[in-house]
């Protein structure tokens, strides 16, 4: 069988769906709830085509050709409603990318990972991130209005972390001796995913729970900064989505499955790969718009590493 | 030493509930597929899923905990905490809706002081919950309590209603009714539906009983199927002994003695002389028998009922009022399983389907596939093992056609089923009716078993060669199980995900077969066409959509009910004709037809032929048949937000634009009805919903942006007007607000009514109300006998509608 994609003709193999035909024959079309090999349920509709023979839009990544079909991949259409559903899964997707701090700081220094490193106990390492930047034991500090502490999101919760004073504590080290620099930049020409408002029950919340050294909410990305998500939204050009957030996802909450595996449900959006590819580990909750991807505590034991693999966002990752 | 008894106690409390969950695991099975079915046993029998009883489950079935949160959460009617003795279900469908459901629900709230965050009171006697429809549309505002159904419950009725229930209740538990054989000297037919019980037909059957007893009359108390004249009940027929029949409606309790002695002879002479006199007292001594219906002529008493009657045509519901849902005989005498009969006796299968192809039959569920094409597609398959499933999903809020189909007339749908058995070569049938439908379920599982007791069901039917088996499976309450496919993998045992078409159901469905699914409407519709032949059939109806079509019809009509017309028939005769004008004399504004699917037809378009096509041209669609007709006092923002809001809590969740595209447009409807919009939301608004009818994945998701496409399509300016914060039918309450004119009097009838105390208590002085405390329930708008207090709009556009 042979089928048309971006006028060009191509012959169909033996049990291909559509992406497939369309990734061998070079054609980049992007997707999130699909992963070659993996057990999939279409979702996400960010790789939709349209056929333009029927006039119809449907998921490439489980269509199986039919003869002469006619697959327009990156046709104005199709990229209005790949874009849109993009924007859709970003307004259910309570998250930042990079966290503000880091964003402002005109050094360009990466503050929430000084901060990171700082909270883990690992002050050498934090000082080589600063003096990436920094002549050490000088820091800009002193001259500096400190956006990073305006950017804070901890100040939208009681106050703002003390950013400045934790990096003069760090600077004033000096028998933690920097051998080599540690690079780290903040990645600000791809799409940057906000977080938005904390309602106030989870400010309180917030408050109680997070009570590390620094009071850092640490607000980067501890998944994959690089997550299909936001390549993608990169990728068709979204600068803002224009739908704001009305979700009550659980904002920061992270749950430990197993050995190195994390799960944040605020930035899952809900593809499934995790549940179809688990026996009895991850599963649904609920339906609708309030459907959740949950894993009952007697499960955890039942997933193995590998499943992070799948995660198209940064809500399943295994920490180093 | 108490706590070790303690300890002992609550040991064999566990022990006793694990008996009981055993009990329950042997009778139903222990396979993944059986997952529902367990746990609406476990339900029934805990009244919540105790999580002991899971864990139990876990432990006997290959059930394990993914399965169990991902089904258990996903389907409305289970519960994971335990409820209080009494579950008030306040229904919020579309007929509902109209009628300030919302209200009521608010009102039962406030009455029994339900704290915020819960829905149970403080003693566990009562808890409430909203329910999508209880299909009793035509008796709007409708409350069940238990297992009984309340209707037109206005917000002052609550205590009342609650009043009532108690006092029921206490009834029940005495003594149980005897039910003696009498000699029949005539017939006395009433119809025991939900709706017509919810008008208080039960109290209407006992009182029967009760005279027949006390007077010595033998009649037969027959329960009947539905008439549809819904908004007459309690109705009852007395048949006697020539035929002929004489129909009561709306009748009381205390008018049956009456009526019983006006048509049959009390037992012997002097009972009947005692009685008589006895009746002549009761007549003078009550003032409520003067004003009686026997006095009335019989136009005046039944000319609305007849005209209701009048212009429909019956296929589906033949033999309303007159048969008895489950007389097999009755139905046999009047041509039941005949067509069956000549289908398996004298009729290929082929030849079955090429009639039901010609006869131009569509399915009814909402799609309008052409049935007959369906049936060839399943037959073409020469697999084994095939199903046909009966869709009695039926969840649009507002639609009730097929409860009453199930419950009235279940032989003819089993009869329906059968021959589509026969022709596509199935052995195996499922009926699949929604819980919200207990009776329904009760109905055709007795008629299945009288079918089998015939040998219509079972091994070699009707001495031919051709077996089927009949079994029920009780939906769960979701929505989307409407849809074929998530209908199917709810069956195996899965949450309720629609999966993509092709392969199609009838190619691969129930556990990988060829599976037959057609609406309960659509196989009720099969005898007709067998018997009478296609070309019968053909002459009723449209150009492409032939035969009649039941429709649910509620709102502001005079006479609401279910009804059957030819296709082609005007959405102005419906309401006109058959539903007596609209109520109250308000202006016709819009139809509703398709439920949450369908779309608002304006009044300037309601001289267009009903059928499948004109109704899709008009951005509505036919749906499986709910028709709710809206008048001036209805806001058509407001209608499009219910409707979503409603699709946005049944989505599934599986794919984008449903799960989260109908959640963001639910959004700006919401900023609009606050009047918090601006005109660029509505383009908005617009582009998101063709946006999403192009792009989810199921019917539900594609249909869901119709309510508010067809709203913005024909009542644009309203939405505009939201936007200047003007809400013309005062129906938003963010935009209104009730005030007391000068032709107040002072009486405090509405102080005392208030139920948020905004209305100080100044007797003999003009009232006036807090607009800060209002909750604008219009308690006292109906309280007021001096037509003082008004609803105005906060913008000084105009005043609403009540004025």
């Amino acid at each position: 069988m042979v089928i048309t994609i971006n006028d060009k003709e191509i012959e169909v193999l033996e049990g291909e769906t559509l992406i497939e035909v369309a990734r061998r024959a070079g054609f980049e079309i992007p997707s999130m709830c699909y992963a070659k090999g993996a057990k999939h349920k279409s979702s996400c509709m960010v790789c939709v085509v349209r056929d333009s023979v029927s006039g119809r839009m449907f998921p490439s990544c489980s269509t199986y050709p039919t003869d002469g079909m006619r697959i327009e991949t990156d046709s104005e259409e199709v990229r209005r409603l790949r874009i849109l559903s993009l924007e859709l899964l970003l307004s259910d997707h309570r998250a930042d990318c990079e966290a503000p701090c880091s964003v402002v700081c005109p050094k360009g220094l990466d503050v929430e990972r000084v901060l990171y490193l700082y909270d883990a106990a690992r002050p050498a390492e934090a000082r080589a991130l600063l003096a990436s930047v920094f002549p050490l034991p000088e820091v800009g500090c002193d001259t500096c209005k400190a956006p990073c502490e305006k950017a804070c999101r901890r100040g939208t919760v009681d106050r703002a972390v003390e950013i400045r004073a934790i990096i003069k504590e760090l600077a004033a080290k000096e028998d933690l001796l920097v051998e080599v620099p540690l690079e780290s930049k903040v990645d600000k020409a791809s799409f940057i995913s906000r977080l938005g408002r904390f309602t106030p029950t989870e400010k309180e919340w917030l408050k109680e729970t997070i009570t590390t050294p620094s009071r850092c909410l640490h607000c980067a990305c501890s998944g994959r900064s690089d997550c299909k998500l936001r390549r993608h939204a990169t990728g068709v050009g979204i600068k803002r989505p224009r739908y704001e957030a009305s979700s009550l996802l659980p904002v920061k909450e992270r749950i430990h499955v197993r050995g190195r595996m994390w799960f944040e449900p605020a930035k899952c959006i809900r593809c499934g790969l995790c549940v179809y590819n688990s026996e009895d580990g991850f599963t649904f909750r609920n339906r609708g718009f309030g459907m959740r991807v949950v894993i009952p505590e007697e499960s955890r034991v039942n997933v193995n590493e590998e499943l992070a693999g799948l995660c198209p966002t940064g809500a399943l990752y295994l920490t180093d | 030493m108490a706590c070790h008894d303690c300890k002992n106690n609550e040991g064999q409390a566990l022990a006793v509930m694990i008996a009981r969950v055993d009990a329950i695991i042997d009778r139903v099975g222990t396979s993944r597929r059986f997952i529902i079915p367990l746990l609406q046993a476990l339900q029934d029998e805990f009244g919540y899923l105790p999580s002991d009883a899971l864990h139990r489950v876990y432990e006997r079935t290959e059930i394990d905990r993914a399965q169990m949160i991902s089904v258990s959460t996903f389907y409305s009617q289970f519960r994971h905490i335990p409820y209080g003795r009494h579950i008030i279900k306040v229904c919020t469908g579309t007929a509902c809706h109209v009628k300030g459901a919302n209200n009521v629900y608010d009102a039962f709230r406030r009455e029994l002081n339900i704290a915020e965050d819960s829905v149970t009171t403080g003693d566990q006697k009562y808890s409430i919950e909203k329910i999508a429809c209880l299909g009793c549309c035509a008796l709007a505002p409708v409350v069940q309590i238990d297992e009984k159904i309340y209707g037109h419950v206005q917000p002052g009725r609550v205590s009342e209603v609650l009043d009532e229930f108690e006092a029921f209740s206490q009834e029940q538990a005495q003594e149980e009714k005897k039910n003696s054989t009498r000699q029949a000297a005539g017939e006395i037919r009433l119809g025991m539906e939900n709706c017509c019980q919810a008008s208080g037909t039960a109290g209407i059957y006992q009182a029967v009983n009760e005279a027949c007893d006390e007077l010595g009359i033998n009649v037969n108390i027959k329960p009947v199927s539905c008439v549809g004249a819904c908004n007459q009940v309690p109705l009852i027929d007395v048949a006697l002994p020539d035929g002929s029949i004489v129909r009561y409606p709306n009748v009381r309790p205390e008018e049956i003695k009456e009526i019983l002695l006006h048509h049959f002879r009390p037992a012997s002479r002097l009972r009947r002389l005692k009685n008589a006199l006895l009746n002549h007292i009761d007549m003078f001594h009550t003032d409520t028998t003067w004003d009686n219906i026997l006095w009335k002529s019989e136009q005046e008493r039944t000319g609305a009922i007849n005209t209701f009657l009048a212009g429909q045509k019956r296929i589906s519901t033949e033999g309303y009022g007159l048969i008895s849902p489950l007389d097999i005989d009755e139905y046999v005498t009047r041509g039941g399983f005949e067509a069956l009969r000549k289908a398996v006796a004298s009729m290929g299968r082929r030849e079955v389907i090429d009639m039901v192809l010609q006869s131009g039959l569509r399915g009814r569920g909402g799609g309008g596939f052409p049935t007959g094409r369906k049936w060839k597609l399943v037959a073409a398959s020469d697999r084994p093992e095939k199903y046909v499933i009966c869709n009695g999903d039926e969840g649009d809020p507002g639609a009730f056609m097929d409860r009453i189909l199930l419950e009235s007339y279940p032989l003819r749908v089993i009869e329906g089923m059968l021959i589509a058995g026969y022709a596509v070569g199935a052995n195996k049938g499922i009926f699949y009716i929604r819980a919200e439908y207990p009776q329904a379920v009760i109905r055709v599982r007795k008629a299945i078993e009288l079918c089998r007791e015939r040998n219509l069901v079972g091994e070699h039917i009707a001495g031919s060669d051709f077996s089927f088996e009949i079994s029920i499976f009780e939906g769960a309450g979701a929505f989307v199980c409407g849809e074929e496919t998530a209908l199917l993998a709810s069956i195996e045992g899965e949450r309720g995900f629609p999966r993509q078409r092709p392969p199609y159901p009838a190619v691969e469905g129930l556990f990988g077969c060829p599976t037959l699914i057609n609406n309960v409407e659509t196989l009720s519709q099969i005898s007709y066409i067998i018997t009478h032949g296609a070309e019968e059939y053909r002459r009723i109806g449209t150009e492409n959509s032939k035969g009649t079509k039941v429709f649910a019809l509620a709102g502001k009509v005079r006479h609401g009910g279910l009804i059957e017309v030819p296709m082609g028939t005007t959405l102005n005769q419906i309401v006109e004709e058959i539903g007596g004008g609209m109520e109250g004399g308000e202006r016709l504004k819009a139809v509703q037809t398709g439920g949450p699917s369908g779309g608002c037809i304006p009044a300037e378009l309601c001289d267009t032929e009903v059928d499948f096509d004109a109704l899709t041209k008009m951005g509505a669609i036919m749906g499986s048949g709910g028709m709710v007709v809206l008048g001036e006092s209805n806001c058509m923002v407001d209608v499009a937000r219910y409707f979503l809001s409603f699709t946005c809590n049944e989505s599934c969740g599986k794919c984008t634009f449903c799960r989260v595209g109908i959640r963001r447009m639910l959004d700006i409807l919401d900023k609009l009805c606050a009047g918090k919009a601006e005109i660029a939301d509505i383009d908005k608004l617009e582009e998101l919903a063709l946006s999403v009818r192009e792009m989810a994945l199921c019917g539900l998701g594609k249909t869901a942006p119709n309510p508010v496409l067809a709203t913005l399509k024909y009542f644009r300016e309203e939405y505009e007007e939201h936007v200047r914060g003007f809400c013309r039918a005062g129906t938003c309450k963010d935009m209104v607000k009730l005030v007391i004119t000068d032709d107040c009097v002072g009486c405090t009838k509405c102080a005392k009514v208030c139920s948020s105390d905004a209305i100080p208590y100044t007797p003999y002085e003009k009232h006036s109300i807090d607009v800060a405390k209002c909750v604008l329930c219009g308690l006292c708008m109906e309280e007021c006998q001096y037509d003082a207090i008004r609803k105005v709009s906060l913008k000084s556009e105009g005043y609403g509608n009540n004025d």
